[in-house]
């Protein structure tokens, strides 16, 4: 945050040394984004249209390609430091997407003392984390993925899938036992309250994938299949009779409260899409910012946003993927509606130039940390005016 | 849908201004969204941070009615939240303050929205159009389901003025001229013998004010 920012961080690198020119990356990217140099036959990235999903990664028989969010050396750094903080022998790696707080992760496998990884794909880490970590004491790995049709990364959980099982069988004829690494997989999913549910049918307009259906006799009914968490009918529900299991409403009512007062002033809290930042693993917490990585920013709710008004954010900033990078549908611009929606309300109140958005993409691993500054800058500008 | 809008919070808050012990009644009925739960309670927490402000503390309750104009539901639904309540902030169209203050005489009702048309609603844009004034003498038929009353800028029932250009109203470039839409679905439809007889101008006096129907 103090850093000034001076160079781009790209989130993915090709090493041209490395490369072979094979060209199965290009061959595999889903989004255009990799090209050959005409004549030299060089790898060229087009990180504009480049998503992250890391199929190249994993695909690169060179290991020509870097992603700084399964970068070894910080992912190795992490894990010694956090075995060296905790007397805990098991690790649980997960998926973003999937996973809900690190407490229901721990219910899920039924540990309750763990070193939590949290990455945005566990397909895409390599396998020297899990021998590495096995080398470091730790006996069992507990892997969270999303289900294999619910995978935002590109193949990245069917192959989570398959190396687990080659990883077990290796690790078996080590001595290691019979599941050393056990695989769950999970997807968030929204749960409806009939008693509450005043069947007006918004969620079944508003939901992207059709999952929600009005039945004959009153009150609706989900189909889990068709569901894919974003949140967004939770948020759009005038009765409160949605939840998106594991982020409901009162869970989230609870945390912000909770941060604030960890918080000293300037209070900044940030309502971040876990699709549109990826968080530094070993990231020092700044004493004036919090933020809440909610599954998609369909479920940042004006609720919760007011909620940390209420106990005492001087500024609260929504940052969320911009429309194009949506890994569901169009939620960055509901988002920003949103936005401006609930500004013109308080700024009816006299609290006008608090609520920010943003939009950032992982592509750029230090897009975030800028609209931060700009936007820590506004509210502390505001501070200060507000006192004269 | 009714349609109605969240009223100027300034002048909500100075509606509740005298009172501190204050129940916010939402209603699942037939504005879109509905103001239930989720804009009481948000109604709840905007006039909070506002006495914040203005250094007044209020007491709010929050509930939701299935449906403001039903005296059976809002008796059931608001009895059991009124003690000590002094004044009643309502989230339903003009029938619920009103439906309110008929069954609750010793409390004060304050409306929290004000209610427009009955309208149609584009969900994608979040907008609102006027559909129906409820003028009880519907004219759909001859229409091509297309009301002029609403649709019309000038409620003309003998259209078209003439002042449209490129099938847009020469009061509002935005506003489709109803009067086109109207000819042009008739025409398709064959029946543009509909227009040809004079309507006289609508009847204010005849209006029910009470039905049984």
């Amino acid at each position: 945050m103090t850093e000034a920012v001076t160079e781009e961080r790209l989130a993915v690198k090709v090493d041209e040394e490395q490369c072979s020119r094979c060209s199965i990356c290009r061959s595999l990217c889903p989004y255009d984004a990799i090209s050959k140099e005409a004549g030299t036959g060089k790898t060229l990235l087009d990180i504009a249209k480049c998503q992250v999903c890391g199929i190249c990664y994993s695909a690169c028989p060179s290991r020509a390609i870097d992603i700084i969010y399964y970068d070894l050396d910080s992912l190795l750094s992490y894990l010694e430091s956090a075995k060296k903080k905790s007397a805990s022998q098991a690790l649980v790696i997960m998926c973003k997407g999937s996973a809900p707080d690190f407490a229901e992760v721990g219910r899920l496998f039924g540990v309750s003392d763990f070193i939590p990884l949290s990455v945005p794909c566990v397909g895409r880490v390599p396998d020297e984390v899990f021998l590495t970590a096995m080398g470091m004491g730790i006996n069992k790995i507990y892997v969270l993925a999303c289900d294999e049709d619910y995978c935002r990364f590109v193949r990245g959980s069917p192959l989570a899938g398959r190396r687990i099982f080659a990883l077990n069988r290796m690790l078996e004829q080590l001595g290691y036992g019979k599941e050393a690494i056990t695989l769950r997989r999970n997807s968030l999913k929204v749960k409806v309250n009939k008693d509450l549910c005043i069947a007006c049918g918004n969620c079944v307009y508003y939901c992207p994938y059709h999952a929600p259906k009005l039945e004959s006799e009153g009150g609706i009914s989900i189909d889990l299949d068709l569901c894919r968490g974003c949140g967004l009918c939770v948020v759009m529900c005038p009765a409160f009779a949605l939840e998106l299991e594991h982020w409901e409403r009162e869970r989230l009512s609870a945390l912000v409260p909770q941060l604030l007062s960890e918080m000293k002033p300037p209070k900044l809290v940030v309502f971040r899409c876990q699709w549109a930042f990826f968080p530094p693993l070993d990231g020092k917490l700044n004493p004036n910012i919090r933020a809440i990585d909610v599954p998609c920013a369909a479920r940042v709710d004006p609720i919760h946003i007011l909620d940390a008004f209420q106990q005492g954010a001087d500024g609260v900033l929504v940052a969320a993927c911009a429309e194009e990078d949506c890994k569901q549908e169009k939620a960055g611009g509901r988002a920003q509606r949103l936005v401006e929606k609930l500004n013109e309300r308080l700024s009816q109140i006299g609290y006008q130039d608090r609520l920010y958005f943003c939009s950032i993409a992982p592509r750029h691993g230090d897009g975030f940390d800028k609209e931060l500054q700009e936007f820590s800058q506004k509210i502390k500008g505001m501070a200060k005016g507000g006192k004269k | 849908m009714i349609v109605t809008e969240l009223k100027p919070l300034d002048e909500i808050f100075d509606s509740i201004f005298p009172y501190r012990r204050i129940l916010i009644a939402g209603c699942d009925g037939c504005t879109q969204p509905p103001r239930g739960m989720r804009e009481a309670e948000t109604l709840k927490q905007l006039l909070e941070l506002a006495g914040r402000k203005k250094g007044k503390e209020f007491e709010f309750k929050v509930t939701s009615v299935v449906k403001q104009c039903d005296s059976v539901l809002t008796t059931s639904a608001l009895k059991p939240h009124i003690e000590g309540i002094e004044a009643v902030l309502s989230l339903a169209c003009g029938i619920g303050p009103q439906m309110v203050a008929e069954l609750f005489p010793e409390l004060v009702v304050l409306p929290a929205q004000n209610t427009h048309f009955m309208g149609e609603e584009d969900r994608e844009g979040g907008i609102m159009e006027t559909r129906c004034i409820g003028c009880g003498d519907c004219i759909l038929t001859l229409m091509g389901g297309i009301c002029p009353h609403t649709r019309c800028s000038k409620s003309l029932l003998n259209g078209a003025c003439g002042g449209a250009r490129n099938g847009k109203c020469e009061l509002s470039q935005e506003r489709d001229c109803a009067w086109e839409l109207i000819f042009t679905r008739l025409e398709k439809l064959g029946k543009l013998d509909n227009i040809r007889e004079y309507r006289p101008p609508r009847d204010y006096q005849v209006k029910a004010w009470r039905l049984k129907p």
